[in-house]
């Protein structure tokens, strides 16, 4: 199976302090790297206030990662390991690879269709009336 | 501080013009749909036209929560195409977009009283 890429977000208790955080990410990357996964990239966003309140706290330390891997049992080993963890609020995991693939798809395809317009529109007024003559004789 | 805006723009029950057929108006600008009427009211309604399709946006964020933000209402909903002017491919984008946010507590699923 090819390589998925997963964004990896959850959000801490504000009260928690760094090194438990950093404890955390740690345990998160052996348990990736167990199953096989790959961690790409570590953000802390840091504390930020959430849109709603959860556990009846407004505010959370945010910790966002992204992550690779072959097949989906790492998502299911992470998933539990932040449910059973406690200064843990909420997480959530996304594959995004798909998107990004056809955000590749978009980009190359305007890329393509830019590279392609110019050739078209160079021509044009270095040679306007024989493109005109020829057209209106075909339509004779 | 847009929000509050753009649902003025078009009140829902502007009916013909409310919404326009092409969603790609990449080329177009802004097209003024002349008056309807040469009578007592004459609304000169510019043609909306995709923010997301004029920045050429391949890939709609959902991290980014000030993006998203004014798509929603106050209260927390999703604002429809007809206000806004997105096209149907962004929109589909957008909606999925908002409520990955929404999950993970960067946008709200209803306002809090």
């Amino acid at each position: 199976m090819e390589e998925r890429q997963y964004d990896l977000i959850f959000i801490c208790r504000p009260d928690t302090l760094e090194p438990d955080i950093d404890k955390i990410i740690a345990t998160v990357e052996h348990a990736a790297a167990d199953k096989g996964g790959k961690i790409e990239s570590v953000n802390k966003w840091g504390r930020k206030r959430m849109a709603y309140r959860v556990q009846k706290l407004r505010e959370g330390y945010y910790v966002y990662m992204v992550l690779k891997s072959t097949h989906g049992e790492v998502i299911k080993e992470l998933e539990r390991r932040l449910k059973v963890s406690d200064p843990v609020m909420k997480y959530l995991t996304v594959r995004v690879d798909e998107e990004l693939k056809r955000q590749e798809k978009f980009k190359r395809h305007r890329e393509r269709r830019a590279a392609r317009r110019p050739r078209k529109v160079a021509p044009a007024p270095a040679s306007p009336a024989p493109a005109g003559g020829e057209q209106t004789a075909t339509a004779v | 501080m847009s929000e509050g805006h753009v649902p003025q723009q078009a009140p829902p029950g502007s009916g013909p013009g409310g919404g326009p057929s092409g969603p790609r108006p990449q080329g177009g600008g802004s097209r003024a749909g002349g008056p309807a009427k040469r009578g007592k009211r004459s609304f000169v309604r510019k043609k909306k036209v995709c923010r997301f399709c004029v920045d050429r946006v391949d890939f709609i964020d959902y991290k980014k929560a000030e993006i998203l933000a004014p798509f929603i209402q106050e209260r927390g909903k999703i604002l429809p195409r007809r206000m806004t002017g997105t096209c149907s491919r962004h929109q589909r984008w957008l909606t999925v977009a908002i409520k990955r946010a929404q999950n993970i507590a960067l946008l709200p699923f209803a306002a809090e009283l």
